[in-house]
């Protein structure tokens, strides 16, 4: 092996030495900090730092929290807690909230009309016509305050929240059960 | 091209109220009378720091086959902003700002503003890098930059149905169907309705 060659493999290790060393010293730097966020030079790189922490974010949360996949199935990653035997305080008020807003049969039938997807008011109205404009944006009101439906602010449109979709069935199936006396 | 910005040296202000972004999630809107001045690259208009009254909307709301998950950000501006466009229709409602204007916006001198809007791009760009060169890249996307009750800055990046908006609390990616939301207390991605949720409370 002639000098040359030998003096270009020593300087090759040597790159190779000083890459393992920024590579150390990034995962030290990911390890330290949360969200790593620097608008230096450009875009992409901001926009790396974002996709880095959000990331990391799921990478931590995964290894430590409960995951619930598309279908509500739970994997519970770490030992649950045990379970509380005292009764949570309830907080009545929300309770009554949440009913109330589902204790009317225009509203459920809104909450209906929107499991198959979002909706504008005025598809709203086609699928209700027994519901008058201005009553159906009440409803809608309350639904909202409720949290049991979102309304996106820049289109406008209606769209049921996922605590609004177990609400519903929730709604539906108690009045199953009291329907059969209890037997379903 | 790579060259260092700067601040234009005239304080303008807008004409009439002004849609700066419209998409499917977003809009910001400033209204008349805003100071505003540009941000140049290389002698090129790139963008503009304003400063007047306006609206910040923001639908971090992902639509899922379980429902939907999140809620929308609406916001008041009142605080100097930044925006990075390549827009060209913007200039056509912006004039020049008379004392009035300024003194309206609470500024006594164009310098004051001037300060200002420097401050406010120094803060966007990262400490120690006004006098490095700066590469600008929005194409025909925009950039915009509020600062938020932290003092921190809150950046949103819009090109058409891809966004990205980065707050104290928040993370929101979206392309199209494909999108990413992370909170502080859950973390959501979503692929066409179909979605992972990732909660940190304990059930």
């Amino acid at each position: 092996m002639s000098d040359e060659t030998k003096a270009e493999i020593k300087k090759l290790r040597e790159e190779i030495a000083s890459l393992k060393e920024q590579l150390m010293d990034l995962k030290e730097r990911r390890k330290s900090r949360g969200i790593y966020i620097d608008i230096g030079n450009n875009v992409r790189h901001y926009m790396e730092d974002i996709m880095e922490s959000v990331a990391e974010g799921i990478d931590s949360e995964l290894k430590k929290c409960v995951f619930i996949g598309p279908r509500g199935v739970k994997i519970i990653r770490e030992e649950a807690p045990p379970q509380r035997e005292s009764v949570e305080k309830v907080d009545y008020s929300k309770v009554s909230e949440v009913m109330s807003a589902l204790g009317q049969e225009h509203r459920l039938k809104i909450l209906e009309a929107l499991m198959s997807g979002g909706k504008y008011v005025n598809e709203l109205q086609e699928k209700l016509p027994e519901i008058t404009a201005s009553t159906l944006s009440s409803h809608l009101n309350v639904l909202e305050e409720a949290g049991l439906v979102v309304q996106e602010k820049v289109r406008g449109r209606y769209l049921i929240t996922m605590p609004g979709r177990i609400a519903y069935k929730m709604a539906l199936r108690i009045a199953k059960f009291v329907e059969s006396g209890g037997q379903e | 091209m790579w060259s260092r910005y700067q601040l234009g040296k005239t304080v303008l202000k807008t004409e009439t109220p002004i849609t700066l972004l419209q998409s499917e999630k977003a809009q910001v809107e400033v209204d008349s009378n805003a100071l505003a001045v540009q941000i140049e690259f290389g002698g090129q208009k790139k963008g503009y720091v304003f400063h007047g009254r306006g609206k910040f909307i923001l639908d971090t709301i992902i639509e899922t086959d379980e429902g939907a998950i999140g809620k929308p950000i609406e916001r008041e501006i009142n605080e100097p902003f930044l925006m990075l466009s390549e827009n060209k229709e913007i200039e056509q409602h912006i004039i020049v700002a008379d004392r009035e204007n300024l003194e309206s916006m609470g500024y006594q001198s164009n310098q004051e503003f001037l300060v200002k809007a420097e401050e406010l791009l120094h803060k966007f760009a990262g400490k120690g890098l006004l006098g490095r060169n700066c590469y600008c890249c929005c194409g025909s996307g925009f950039i915009f930059a509020f600062p938020n009750k932290t003092g921190k800055l809150d950046v949103l990046i819009a090109n058409g149905p891809r966004l990205v908006f980065k707050s104290t609390d928040k993370v929101f990616i979206a392309n199209n169907d494909k999108v990413v939301l992370k909170t502080p207390h859950e973390t959501v991605v979503s692929n066409n309705r179909k979605s992972v949720v990732i909660k940190k409370k304990r059930f």
